[in-house]
Formats: structure tokens, sequence, C-alpha cells
């Protein structure tokens, strides 16, 4: 599903250019669970950006589903974007002025879905998240659990071949955490393509495959059995 | 889609009442004084143009070089409408019209009431409406008389007037033949009644032939097609070609330039009434940027709040076109609330703006012209307040919001600042021209007149009053009312006749010098309390050969060169007249402009104004009541009219006045409405900063410093303003009072008045916020963060 080769990313300021990410190479199959980990600063948080199409590299090539999109621009990266990437992330990130149906109703409004299949399509994943009797609520009203899961129903309420999350439980306690951790396993067995930023092992270990970065190159692989 | 962007609109709307409430008043004070100034503008561009046949009217011009200089006027000779008439087939129609004023009498109701002499033709050029009667046949008859419905209210009230009988100035009978609708509101035209020229004519009991008498209007209507220069190429030279005044070049002046292009220079238009509306159409359009603007700096001094949605959105498949239009809309709806604020504004303040202004404009609620023209002009408002901050927003990059790590940039020069340094440059400039204004019109009112305005009185000859003059004088003198009378040719705050017939010895050959002309029967300079400078006052009792004597003012005895004016001959026509005196100059016309030289016939000639000093030992309503006493009984049938000097004279100004008004409003407005914006700001900037106002109280900061440390950047800004506002005002007065001769000189006190006001202003705007932060508990800030 993924192919990335030698993609490089910097950063400049006035003084200083940081190296993001130097010429790292790697590969995502389809229906892969796969966490990337590494210390603060390694380029983890940028190659998911990168692999979101919210930004783009400097150099090397991305390969989306069989298409070069290293060069394409900002609209084509939405449009692509949009049909097939969800995003969980560490501060999960709801519109405060909206409720949780209108959060999660939000992607399938830029993707044009009918008003009515709307209503069909967030009212069946806000049962499956359980979320359910909160759908009036705003996201101030709601634990960082309840949170979290509104994030991820808003994430495959589209059906996103790809989910990318960006610690997802960075911002929960453990239980909450591991209940999040198990509706991505359970997207991940419906088919859904995950890719994790994550600094817990414990939440790596859900993963098929843990890849390792520092300084913005990959230095380890593990095979998780 | 749609609804969503509604929703959420409407949700930051009441979540941030503080800033929607800044955001819609704003708006709707800068909406609602554009539009009022809208409406004027509209009102003054669309005068006379409501004739069906504009395109083919004209009014006829004179243009003649005098003192060296060219000069272009509207009267003319009576006589030249016949020559229209008869010479010139590309001309379809003409009319003249004159001023009358008469005494209307049915039974007992007795009015006086202004109104127009004119041709038939006049009803069938112009397009006034009639309510009843004949367009083509009302003004046939001499004795006919056509009424506005107005007039025939007053006259008549709810009885159908047509056919009625009124009495004209307890002489003649006339019969009302037509009803006319009211005159619009925007028509140089204003008379109560139409009477037909072949009365006039009765009247002056002589047909007017002399071409060198220009006392009427004359208008032209042309036949199709034929063009502006073409027909002022064949009449340039009717006066020429029938008299021997050689001098005058005919012209006519179109329809569609009366109003608004009638200031000439050197005989050519340069401009008029359509420089007003220039002005004032910049101010309102500055107003209203200058409400834009802050409805732009307060979105995007917001937008680290709304950052993190806008990331959101982008995250989930929103394109940068889908959230400028979210924003858009969210701005139009804004404006769309802020309109309806305004509408109610501007029905609270019309009464008031027509007053200002002297207009009778209304808010056309039936008119579906006048709801699209608002909604539109709602649309407008709300794009160019919207789309600085839709750019802004919708640019922001997702990666960076979302991560928590964006700030809003505080550079040096931000858009931001430079929108604040432009409200404030604007309300500056307003502020010194204000100030110019009203120190120009100080200094024309302080002007010495000449003459003794206080407790001098005027009342017009009508009726028996011309015939019963010396009863009357001697009355008025002898029953204590007034210590001095004199009749007069025009009341003392006018000019109505010039001439440059005058001759004298050493006059240049061919020099064309214009005097004022002004009669009086003696007493005069006793009377209005002027200063003789040499010989003395025209007394033709005291002097029977008086009756041919005159009086110059300074400026006549130096224009005619007398270096020993007394006992100089002056020739009018036939008349040879004697200087018997002169007199200090004074003013009689414009107070902005220098005195014209005057000659002051004496009793052997015209008059249409008694003038009376009142006598001060009594009050001035036992005063009046005498004098009511005395004109009611040599002129029973005439109500007593009397006019104050000292309060026409005030009606000079009131064009100034009124600019000084509407100059101190709309100055007033926009520093208010850029105050609301500062405040906004600093507002913003206050809640931005509570941290590191803890911090620095943690630190030992105190009150002051800190509320010091959070105006100083506000404050640059207003000064970097008044740097830009300086000279932009300066050029702009300068220019302004380039059209007085008499102007007071922009003093450099007008500019620290200025600076000291907006300074002022600006701090007790920004403090306020400053020192709500700077009082804070620190503890609470730092905790909370």
């Amino acid at each position: 599903m993924i192919k990335i080769t030698n993609l490089e990313k910097f950063y400049r300021t006035e003084e200083v250019e940081t190296i993001a990410l130097n010429k790292l190479s790697m590969e995502v199959n389809t229906g892969e669970f796969v966490a990337i980990m590494g210390p603060s600063g390694c380029g983890k948080s940028t190659l998911l950006n990168i692999l979101g199409m919210l930004d783009d590299p400097d150099n090397g090539s991305y390969v989306f589903n069989g298409v070069e999109i290293a060069h394409f621009n900002e609209r084509k990266r939405a449009d692509l974007r949009k049909h097939n990437i969800g995003f969980v992330f560490q501060s999960f990130n709801l519109i405060d002025e909206l409720t949780v149906f209108e959060n999660v109703e939000l992607p399938l409004i830029y993707t044009g879905v009918s008003s009515a299949d709307r209503v069909k399509r967030v009212e069946e994943v806000l049962d499956k998240m359980q979320i359910m009797h909160r759908r009036n609520h705003y996201p101030q009203q709601l634990s960082g659990g309840q949170q979290q899961r509104v994030a991820i129903a808003r994430a495959v309420v589209n059906k996103p071949k790809l989910i990318l999350a960006d610690e997802p439980t960075g911002n929960l306690d453990s239980s909450n955490g591991n209940d999040v951790m198990e509706l991505l396993t359970d997207l991940n067995e419906q088919g859904t393509t995950i890719i994790m930023v994550t600094h817990s092992e414990h939440d790596a270990r859900y993963s098929h495959r843990i890849i390792r970065l520092l300084d913005g190159q990959t230095v380890m692989e593990n095979i998780m059995v | 889609m749609f609804k969503n962007y509604i929703k959420i609109t409407w949700r930051n709307l009441l979540k941030n009442k503080g800033f929607t409430a800044i955001n819609i008043a704003g708006l709707a004070v800068g909406m609602a004084s554009a539009a009022l100034i809208l409406f004027w503008v509209q009102n003054e561009v669309s005068y006379d143009q409501f004739h069906d046949k504009k395109d083919r009217l004209y009014q006829m011009y004179n243009r003649s070089v005098f003192d060296g200089k060219m000069w272009c006027w509207g009267t003319t000779p009576k006589v030249m409408r016949s020559s229209l008439k008869q010479d010139y087939p590309q001309v379809e129609q003409v009319s003249r019209t004159n001023n009358c004023n008469f005494l209307f009498t049915l039974g007992e109701k007795h009015l006086t009431l202004a109104g127009n002499y004119t041709d038939p033709d006049f009803l069938t050029m112009f397009s006034f409406p009639l309510v009843k009667g004949n367009l083509k046949t009302a003004l046939n008859e001499m004795k006919s008389i056509v009424l506005t419905e107005k007039t025939a209210k007053k006259l008549f009230g709810d009885e159908d007037a047509m056919g009625k009988t009124i009495k004209i100035d307890s002489v003649d009978y006339f019969t009302v033949t037509a009803v006319m609708k009211d005159l619009p509101n925007n028509t140089q035209f204003d008379f109560e009644y139409l009477m037909p020229w072949t009365y006039l004519e009765k009247v002056d009991k002589q047909v007017e032939k002399n071409w060198g008498n220009n006392s009427v209007q004359t208008w032209a209507l042309l036949k199709p097609g034929v063009t502006e220069a073409a027909i002022n190429k064949q009449v340039k030279d009717i006066t020429r070609s029938h008299s021997d005044i050689k001098d005058i070049d005919v012209f006519m002046h179109p329809a569609t330039k009366w109003h608004l292009y009638s200031k000439f220079e050197n005989g050519k238009i340069v401009g008029g009434r359509i420089e007003t509306i220039r002005l004032f159409s910049i101010i309102a359009a500055f107003i209203l940027l200058i409400a834009c603007i802050n409805f732009m700096n307060l979105s995007t001094a917001r937008s680290e709040k709304r950052a993190k949605e806008v990331g959101i959105r982008k995250v989930v498949g929103a394109s940068k076109g889908s959230l400028i239009s979210q924003f858009l809309g969210e701005s139009i709806m804004i404006a769309f609330f802020s309109g309806i604020l305004a509408l109610i504004i501007i029905q609270l303040s019309l009464s008031g703006f027509n007053n200002l202004t002297d207009k009778h404009l209304i808010i056309p609620y039936n008119s579906p012209a006048f709801w699209l023209i608002s909604l539109s002009f709602i649309l407008f408002t709300g794009v160019l307040s919207g789309s600085y901050p839709a750019l802004y927003l919708s640019s922001f990059i997702p990666v960076k919001v979302l991560k928590g790590t964006f700030k809003a940039a505080n550079a040096a020069i931000s858009p931001r600042k430079i929108l604040v340094v432009v409200q404030f440059t604007f309300a500056i400039v307003l502020i010194i021209s204000t100030i110019i204004v009203r120190e120009q019109l100080e200094y024309a009112q302080n002007r010495d007149t000449g003459y003794k305005k206080n407790n001098l009185v005027y009342t017009f000859m009508t009726g028996n009053v011309d015939k019963n003059y010396k009863l009357i004088r001697n009355e008025l003198l002898t029953s204590g009312a007034a210590v001095a009378v004199s009749k007069t040719s025009a009341p003392m705050t006018e000019g109505w006749s010039d001439t440059w017939d005058y001759t004298w010895q050493g006059k240049q050959e061919g020099a064309k010098i214009d005097f004022n002309m002004y009669n009086t029967d003696g007493s005069f300079t006793k009377t209005m309390g002027l200063k003789v400078i040499e010989g003395r006052d025209i007394d033709a009792e005291k002097y029977p050969s008086d009756s041919l004597a005159v009086m110059l003012n300074e400026a006549s005895v130096k224009i005619m060169g007398f270096k020993h004016p007394i006992g100089q001959i002056v020739k009018n026509g036939d008349n040879k007249l004697t200087v018997v005196g002169v007199v200090k100059d004074f003013i009689l016309q414009s107070p902005y402009e220098p005195v014209r030289p005057m000659i002051i016939q004496g009793p052997k000639s015209w008059f249409n104004v008694i003038h009376y000093k009142l006598n001060d030992k009594n009050t001035t309503a036992q005063n009046l009541k005498l004098a009511e006493g005395v004109f009611k009984k040599f002129n029973s049938e005439y109500p007593f009219d009397y006019h104050f000097v000292d309060d026409e004279y005030a009606k000079k100004f009131k064009d100034e006045q009124r600019t000084g008004t509407l100059a101190t409003l709309f100055a007033g407005l926009t520093i208010f409405i850029s105050c609301l914006g500062l405040f906004g700001l600093a507002t913003y900037m206050a809640q931005n900063r509570i941290k590191e106002i803890g911090v620095r109280k943690v630190l030992g900061a105190s009150v002051f410093g800190v509320t010091s440390m959070l105006s100083k950047d506000f404050l640059t800004l207003v000064g970097i303003a008044f740097l830009f506002a300086t000279p932009l005002a300066w050029f702009g007065m300068h220019s302004w009072l380039q059209g007085y001769t008499y102007r007071v000189p922009i003093s450099i006190w007008v500019f620290i008045t200025a600076a000291v006001v907006t300074i002022m202003i600006s701090i007790i705007t920004v403090s306020f916020q400053a020192i709500k932060a700077a009082l804070a508990n620190p503890v609470k800030s730092l905790r909370s963060e």
C-alpha cells in the first residue's frame, strides 16, 4: 500500500538546518498494523504527517496505492486524503463548537455524502464505539477516553483504507488507553491498515511490526509474533 | 455543509459575546453612516434627472469678461426667449422663470406665498405632473394659476381647488386652472404656484426689450438629435446680433449638469456640487472601510482560537476553498445582523440627519430596488470585511496548528498593525479637518461687517407701503419704535443688482468694471451704523439736489482712482450723479470675499425694502408691537412681516456650519469605530498575554509598568498614523481654504490639539483593558495555564 524511498525532509530556520528525515525508506502492506517508535525529535511525527499527506517531502519518492504522490499539490493531496486516510491524535482534536454527532459527521460532509446517508453512517459508527448516548454532547462534556472514541469514530466514519494514529493513548489513563488500543486492533482485523506513532512499548505490542527511528533514519525493525 | 457552517458560526457568535457585540456594533455604525451618506449622494445626483426630456433640456447662460476675469451666469434678458423661438429652428420650446411673492387672500385667510412666473411651455418641457388640469392650457390665460397640492391644501383645505378664485395682492382675481403634484425633494425649482408670464408683463407695464438687463432664467428644449456643441455654435452670438452689447457670448448648460457641475472658471465648467459629493463618497467609503478593518483585525487577532478548527477541518478533508467560503459565510452573516441594526440606526437618526443636511430623505421601504441594493450592500460589506480573515485563516497548515506549536506572529509590520494605522490616519485627518473648518467659520463670523447689525430690522415693501412710506417712516420714529429709518433697494445682507454701466472721468477706455448697485432715500449711515469717511450721507430733504447724489464705498474710490472723490461726477446712462460721501467698506454679500466696489444711489431710484433701527430704550417686543401697529395702519391687508438683519447675516454661514457639523459628526463616528476596534484588540491582547503579565508581576513589575507596556504598542501605531495624517490633512484643508479669500491660516496648534485629543482617547480606550490585566492576581493566571 505504501512505499517510500529515500525520503528527505529538512526544517530550516535562519541559523540552522535540521534534518527531520534522512533518506528514509520503508514499506507498509495493506492490512498491516505498524508501530513507529523512537525518541523525541527522531522524525516520527514528520513521517506520519508526510504519510498522511499533511506535509510534503523535500526529496524522495512516496508511492501510495501505486501512485507517486510526492509531487502532488495541496488540492490533490487533500482530495486523496479525505477518501483514504483517517487520523487519530494524542490531543483528540475535536471541534469544541460541534456536538459529538456533528464532529463525526464532518468528514462525510467534505466527501459529499448525502444528509440521510450521513445520519445512518454516523449512528452506525457511534454505536460501534459505544458512545451513541453522548451524540448530542459537546467535547468538553466528555471524559478523555470518550473524546478519543469520538475521534476514532470520526477517523473511521469514511471507511478509510489507512488510519494514522499519533500517540492515540498519550492523554489517557491505562484503562482508557487499553480500550482505544482494542478498538484499533478490531479495526485492523476488519481490514484497515494502521500506522501508529507511540512512545509506549505496551501499545506497540498491539502492532504487527515496530519500526524504530533515530535521527530520521530506520535503525531497527521488529516483527511481532 | 451550509447548515454546518451556519451552526458553527452561530455558536461562535454566542460563545464570544463581547467580540460579537463589538463586531456587530462597529459594522452597524459604519454601515449606517455610509448608507446615510449614500442616501444623500443618491438624492444629490438625482437632481432634476427625473424630467423625461432631461437629455434635451438646457438653461441659457452668458459668458463675458469683467475686470480681466471671465465670468459665467445663468440669468438672461427677458427678450431672449422670443428670439430663440423665432430664429432657431433647432429649439423646440422655450420658457422663462422669475420669482414672485404675492399675498393670497381667500375670505379671511391671508397668506404670503412664493412662486414663479413662467411661460405656458414650462409645463410640457419639464416633468412636473398635474393632479388636475391640462398641461397644455393651464397657463394660457393671464389670470390663471397653477397650485401645488400643498398650496391648494393650505388655501382650500380638503375642498377641490380647481376653478376656484383667489385674490392676489388685493388687486387681481386668479382662477385655479391646475393642481400640480408637490415638487419632489430633488429639484432645483422651488415654487408654491406658477403664474403666467403675461401677468408679469402686465404688472411691469412695459414690454422688456432690453438685452442688457439679465434678470430672468431662460430654459430651452432642443429638438431630438440637436447636439450641445452644434447649438452652442449657433446661439453664441444671439446677444451681439440683437444689441450693441458686443462682449457677451451665450451658451446652453445641459440639465444633466445643472446641479452637479455649475461652477465656472474662465468660462469653463470646473466642477461644483460634484466636489462635495466626491468628498462625501470618499468619507462614506472610508467609514465603511474602517468598520470592516475592525472586523478584520478582531478576526485575525483571535485566529489562534480558530486555528485548531481549521487544522481539524483540513485533516478530515476540507479544501482551502471550502474553508474560505465558510469564513466568508461567517462574515456575511455578521454583516447581515449588522445590516439589520444599521437599518434601525438609520431609521432613528434620519430626521436628525435631514435637519442637518436640509433634506427630506426617506427610506423607500416599498421599493424592491432598495431591498436589492441593501442586500448587495450587506454582501459587499461581508465580503470586504471577511475576505482577508478568510484567506488568512484558511491558509493555516494543519501540522503546525494541531501540534499546538502555533502562535500568531507578532511581527514589527503586520497587516493588523497597518490596518490600525490606516484607521487612525483617517480618523486624525477628520479631526484636523473638523478643527480647521470650525476655525474658518469662527474667523469669518468674527469679521467686522462694517455696520451695526444689532436691533436692525427690515420689512419688504408690499401693498400700500410705497404709497404711504413717508407716513410710515414718521410714525415709526414718533411712536418710539425706531430711531432711524431708511428705504433701500435690497436687504442689507443681499446684493440684488449690479451693473458695469457706470462711467467717470479718468475711466479707462473699454474697461468693464462691475459695481454693486444699492439705493437709499437717506438716513442710510445712521440706520445701518455705517462710518462716513469723507463727505456726508445723502439727504434729499436738506439738499434737494441729492435726488441725484451717490455715495461710494472705499473699494469704489480705489478702483475709480479718485484722489478727491467728493464732488466727482459718475454717469449711469443719461443720469449724472454727484458723489457726496464715502462710507467705510461693509459686507453686503459673502463674508468670505473682499468687499466689492459699490455705488449707493439717492432717492431717484427704485426701492423694495424699509430698514429701521429699533429703539434700544424699549424691549424688542415693545418695538415690534409698535412697528406692527404702524404697518397695519397704513397697509392693513398685509400681514406684518419683519426680518432681523443679524439673523439673516447668520444664514450666510449655513453651508459652512453644516460642513462643520457634518465633519464633527463623521470625525466622531470614525473615532468611535476605530476605538471600538482598538478596545477589542486591547482586550484580546490582554487575554493573550495574561501569563506574561503574571510572570512579570511575580518578578516585581508594577501596575503602572505593566499598563504602559501593554499600551505602548498601540500608542506607537496611533503616533505613526499621526505622521501620515498630518500632511494629508494639511494638503486637503489647504486646498479647501483656497475657496475663500478671507481664510484662517493653518496653525501648528491645530495639529497639536488633534494629536492630544487622539492620544487621550486612545489611552483611555487601551488602558482600561491594560489596567484590568495589570491588576489581575498573577496566581490565578499562572495556575490556569
